[in-house]
């Protein structure tokens, strides 16, 4: 969970998303943070997909899973698991 | 002596621009040094699948594609040769009336329908409202988060998401399986994304709230019609494609291209946009704002995948503060 975490983490610095000095709690809202908006998210998504040789359905891709970071980490972790 | 702002190596970020770090030892951006280019195979399995999905589309509705069409180089060329590569499908080009498009846009709009035998629909909402709305984008700071900082201006930002939910909601009512817009690959990442009800629902959520903290009171008219995305409304069945994801990307090739078919050029000053006259002043608000420019992200990344000279990105990068369509704009929007 806390590698998926730092993954994500490291993905948005480097991308440019989130700069070195924003501190993101786990159940922050990404989008409401403005660290994330439709296209950053389907670049997350694909980095993800690509990152853990995961696919990742469209009809997962809802608040509740990827808005916030524990979201994400639990989602990635339950599509790993199968 | 004062310290020189390094450029990256490779592509035409620099140092100045915020978010932007060169390496000392490779003098690379951050983006560079990170940056994998898509492999071979991954784009011809794009390809086999863009040829399935319009070569025998599922003629679900009366049109087969809603085409966002702009009347610059891009989308014309684009609209061109998916007719020439997919003769059988209907399609309904859509253009937007921001109220800036310049007339030169608009005859060519016409005439890449007429050529291609594309349904055209001019797209327009209430004038006034819209140039309220842009000179509220213009004067509002942080409405969009960093990452949509970098990828266009506040103003562009605004216009874009607008014509993102109203072809959405176009493709929804008429039925339509395919959205094509022809954004660069500098512009987008992904070549194919399928719209889900959530999905949508979340998307006019973060734009409704891009519009309310810029002040903007009237949002309803520039988003999704939300009976169409209610709980028990019928699943979208509509999938986004961007075609300059999967062919080749040579700006300069497609113009000379759109020109022999009768394209023609409005010769702008600015350099960036052959169809919109906000956009001169958008960039130089957005340098204003933000110390940002507009294309620098987009140009960057063109140049990075090889798609673009990086002369040619650095030309495109020089501001004319003398266009006068700036000023022009400035003035209409006061207005």
């Amino acid at each position: 969970m806390d590698e998926t975490r730092e993954d994500i983490l490291y993905f948005l610095k480097t991308q440019g998303f989130l700069n070195e000095k924003t501190v993101l709690q786990e159940h922050d809202s990404l989008s409401e943070t403005g660290v994330i908006d439709s296209i950053t998210l389907l670049q997350l998504v694909d980095y993800l997909e690509s990152k853990y040789s995961i696919q990742i359905p469209v009809e997962t891709i809802t608040p509740e899973n990827f808005d916030t970071l524990a979201g994400i980490c639990q989602t990635v972790m339950k599509l790993k698991n199968g | 002596m004062a310290k020189t702002a390094r450029t990256c190596n490779t592509c035409v970020l620099d140092e100045t621009t915020p978010g932007v770090s060169i390496n000392a030892d490779t003098g690379l951006c951050q983006f560079c040094e990170h940056f994998t280019p898509l492999p071979k195979e991954k784009k011809e399995e794009y390809r086999t699948r863009m040829d399935t999905l319009l070569k025998s589309p599922p003629h679900q509705g009366k049109y087969d594609v809603i085409f966002a069409l702009s009347g610059g180089v891009d989308s014309s060329y684009t609209l061109y040769r998916l007719k020439k590569e997919y003769p059988d499908l209907k399609i309904l080009a859509v253009q937007f009336d921001n109220g800036f498009i310049s007339d030169t846009a608009l005859e060519n709009a016409r005439k890449f329908c007429n050529l291609t035998k594309s349904t055209y629909l001019r797209l327009c909402l209430d004038q006034k409202a819209l140039r309220d709305t842009f000179s509220k984008a213009a004067v509002s700071r942080d409405a969009y988060p960093g990452t949509a900082k970098y990828r266009a201006s506040d103003i562009c930002n605004t216009c874009i998401s607008i014509i993102k939910q109203k072809i959405i909601e176009l493709a929804v009512t008429t039925n339509s399986p395919y959205i094509v817009f022809a954004f660069s690959p500098g512009q987008t990442d992904a070549p194919f994304v399928t719209l889900t009800k959530p999905f949508l629902v979340w998307m006019r959520k973060i734009f409704d709230g891009n519009l309310k903290s810029m002040g903007v009171t009237e949002r309803d008219a520039y988003l999704i019609d939300p009976n169409l995305i209610r709980p028990g409304s019928p699943e979208p069945r509509v999938t986004i494609i961007h075609p300059f994801l999967i062919w080749e990307y040579n700006k300069p090739e497609f113009k000379k291209e759109c020109l022999k078919l009768g394209w023609i050029d409005p010769d702008l000053k600015d350099h960036n946009s052959s169809n919109c006259l906000l956009n001169a002043f958008a960039i130089k608000n957005h340098l204003d704002k933000y110390h940002i420019h507009s294309y620098a992200f987009d140009l960057a990344a063109l140049v990075r995948q090889g798609n673009m000279k990086r002369e040619d990105a650095q030309e495109k990068l020089k501001v004319d503060n003398s266009d006068p369509s700036i000023q022009e704009v400035e003035h209409r929007l006061k207005g």
